[in-house]
């Protein structure tokens, strides 16, 4: 195999795909990247047996063929070598060499069949929409999946197809996020996957928001979306995800309507006085008023008072300030809305005149 | 207010408690801990066997090299903790602000007894009275006006003493003191001291707040009043547990990962084991790996959701050690601790959606 190319088109495509890489690998063959090389340009190919990431460049070709390479090794004698540099990969039995002008490397290598990749993942209909509509989807849940929680099927987002649309909810099991997106899915019923944690944060950082087409795949036990440059996989979680449908209230009719970021920073003030590990703060609302108050285990004190929009009777509930915060921090419009019910029931958050989106978070007893 | 405490501490504990009990062994050396023909170290040693520089937490193996008569003995915790029981009774009699330290040791705020009028340094001898009829074991008292001072005069004329730093002597008290002996200044912070220039409590007392803070961060304003003989620590009656862990020490050095796995298992399904029995969930954990050099590391992870699945924290240990050497060097000692707790009531302050 062989290949001549500008330092800039390959250190980008290898920057793209070496977040999968981990440090230390169970293989030392995940340490690598696979290299093929043919007569459509070159692919560059990382994995961690979860999340596989391919990246595709034209580039002349001089002779067909394929290898890994140490991946972090290439990347860093790519991102050293200088601007203007041509490089020139070759890889011959075990042997990888890069040269450009008057510097040469010699690298170990290891045989590309041992390289585990994902080829066929068994996809139905492959779905097309902008990657701009998955990144905003992305974008408003991903927050509030859970971290190591031993409820493995709450460690990733939900992504749901249906005929009208696309759908991710994301949940830690005391608040959840959810956002829609219209959009043309050719599927006769709905469909449900878990996406990985991990895959949910290499998938978000390769998305842009631009108006170029993702298409998504939805295998038995993968997705995988492909973009303009770069092709992601990764395996799904296998589990049954809660019925979420039932934790959003539909009776919440004590609303409130507050300026966001007036709430947001009235919380992020009261929250310097709220226990540290706990972060709960009290809201009181009755009419055309919101007090949020809050006090840590030293008795020191915050009170912060709001005119909202509101004509129900007086109510007290306690949240966590970083739930509420991060709900805020992803609705979009200037009018937040807070249905409520009383102390012991969830809290359901939405940009004012905002559908696409609801937040809701369960209450802490102060 | 000037305060009043009193700090107690029992004389070679483990150490007596078996002297008391076989008096074959007494007037003999005596060192209770781990066997010298493994890997142990010393818990306690008696006086007698403390003239052979035989110290605390000191490997048997060596202390057995200092002392060859010694009598090496297991610790037999049972027995100790009730005479602890025993002892922290007599304590309630006097404060119910007792403030246990470890099995032998604690703090009393007497500042509101009013036995023997008020006087501290009598209450003090009165407690250790009673001990003794109570026991037969001695202890050491120190009587002063905060913690800081009150334990470091318990250990001032130890066996079987008495000491009182009275609060216009402790200053001057602090500012003879020897550095390396400030509560919270360990080897490592004491070389820092040292480095500095700071070599007693009248070198660090020339420190500003300030500086002490820019050298020391968090602790700064700690050792800045504690230089002038300020500690402003109550005494609290229960402890607050900070962590929670179990560690074992291989007598052969491992150094296969499955192996060391293994030997993981029991350690975390005994820290879980705890956690449940004393009512709390833990947060974060972290794995210490001594390795065959002595090498000492620590890896942790905090997760969102309290761990109470044993193989959930086995997995989470198993990416613990893999984050270590342990693939390359062979391990001596692994321990699991519980931090980041919670007790169970308080984590149900935040309702569930499911």
């Amino acid at each position: 195999m062989k290949f001549t190319i500008e330092r800039e088109q390959l250190l980008k495509p290898l920057q793209a795909v070496i977040g999968v890489v981990e440090r230390r690998q169970t293989l030392p063959v995940l340490g690598n990247v696979l290299v093929v090389a043919d007569s459509n340009g070159v692919s560059l190919t990382a994995t961690d047996l979860e999340v596989e990431l391919v990246s595709h460049f034209h580039t002349e070709v001089s002779e067909a063929g394929e290898g890994t390479v140490p991946a972090r090794k290439l990347l860093d004698i790519v991102r050293n070598l200088p601007a203007d540099a041509q490089i020139e990969l070759t890889v011959e039995q075990d042997r990888a060499t890069v040269t450009a002008a008057r510097s040469r490397f010699s690298l170990a290598t290891l045989p590309a069949a041992d390289f585990p990749t994902v080829e066929d993942i068994g996809e139905a209909q492959p779905l097309l929409l902008p990657q701009r509509q998955l990144r905003e989807l992305i974008e408003r849940t991903h927050f509030s999946m859970a971290l190591q929680d031993v409820r493995y099927y709450l460690n990733g987002l939900l992504l749901e197809l249906e005929p009208t649309g696309l759908r991710a909810v994301a949940t830690d099991g005391h608040r959840l996020a959810l956002a829609e997106a219209a959009a043309d899915v050719q599927v006769s019923e709905g469909k449900q996957v878990i996406v990985p944690r991990k895959g949910i944060q290499e998938l978000l950082r390769l998305l842009e928001p631009s108006d170029e087409a993702a298409r998504v795949e939805l295998g038995s036990n993968h997705i995988r979306v492909a973009l303009p440059d770069i092709r992601f996989t990764t395996k799904l979680i296998d589990g049954r995800f809660p019925e979420y449908q039932r934790v959003i209230p539909a009776a919440a009719d004590k609303i409130v309507i507050v300026d966001k970021d007036s709430l947001r920073q009235a919380l992020v003030r009261a929250s310097i006085l709220s226990n540290e590990k706990y972060r709960g703060v009290r809201f009181s609302v009755e009419p055309e008023r919101l007090k949020i108050q809050s006090n840590n285990p030293e008795q020191e004190e915050a009170e912060e008072e709001l005119s909202v929009e509101y004509n129900e009777q007086p109510l007290e509930v306690g949240f966590n300030a970083s739930y509420m915060l991060d709900a805020l921090n992803a609705v979009e419009t200037d009018q937040v809305e807070l249905a409520l019910t009383d102390a012991n029931s969830s809290c359901l958050v939405r940009g004012r005149g905002d559908d696409d989106a609801k937040y809701v978070i369960m209450p802490m007893r102060l | 207010m000037t305060r009043k405490i009193i700090h107690i501490d029992m004389d070679a504990f483990y150490a007596a408690v078996e002297q008391r009990d076989d008096p074959r062994l007494r007037g003999r050396p005596v060192v209770v801990g781990g066997s010298p023909d493994s890997r142990g170290v010393v818990a306690t040693a008696s006086y007698e066997a403390r003239r052979y520089g035989i110290r605390s937490a000191m490997p048997a193996a060596r202390a057995r090299l200092l002392c060859p008569e010694a009598v090496f003995l297991r610790p037999r915790f049972e027995t100790y903790r009730k005479v602890s029981r025993q002892i922290q009774t007599i304590f309630r009699r006097y404060t119910a602000l007792v403030e246990p330290l470890s099995l032998d040791e604690a703090y009393l705020d007497v500042s509101e007894c009013r036995t023997c009028r008020g006087s501290a340094t009598l209450i003090a001898r009165r407690i250790k009275e009673e001990i003794y009829a109570n026991t037969e074991l001695r202890a050491s008292a120190g009587v002063s006006y905060n913690k800081f001072l009150a334990k470091l005069a318990s250990d001032i004329d130890k066996p079987d003493g008495l000491y009182l730093i009275a609060p216009d002597a402790g200053a001057k008290f602090v500012a003879e003191l020897e550095i390396g002996r400030f509560h919270g200044v360990g080897r490592a912070t004491e070389a820092r001291m040292h480095a500095l220039g700071i070599y007693t409590g009248a070198d660090l007392r020339q420190w500003s707040l300030e500086e002490l803070e820019a050298a020391f961060g968090k602790r700064g304003p700690f050792y800045y009043y504690i230089a002038r003989g300020i500690d402003e620590r109550p005494v609290r009656p229960v402890r607050e547990r900070k962590s929670l862990g179990s560690e074992t020490t291989f007598s052969r050095d491992l150094s296969d990962i499955s192996a060391m796995l293994a030997a993981l298992r029991p350690l975390a399904a005994e820290v879980l084991a705890n956690l449940q029995k004393k009512q709390l969930l833990a947060y974060t954990f972290t794995l210490k790996v001594k390795f065959h050099d002595f090498q000492l590391i620590t890896r942790a992870h905090s997760a969102r959701a309290p761990v109470t699945d044993i193989e959930a924290l086995m997995a989470l240990l198993g990416a613990l050690l893999e984050r270590t050497e342990a693939v390359s060097k062979p391990v001596r000692l692994l321990g699991v601790t519980a931090s980041g707790l919670r007790t169970a009531s308080e984590t149900e302050q935040q309702l569930g959606l499911f």
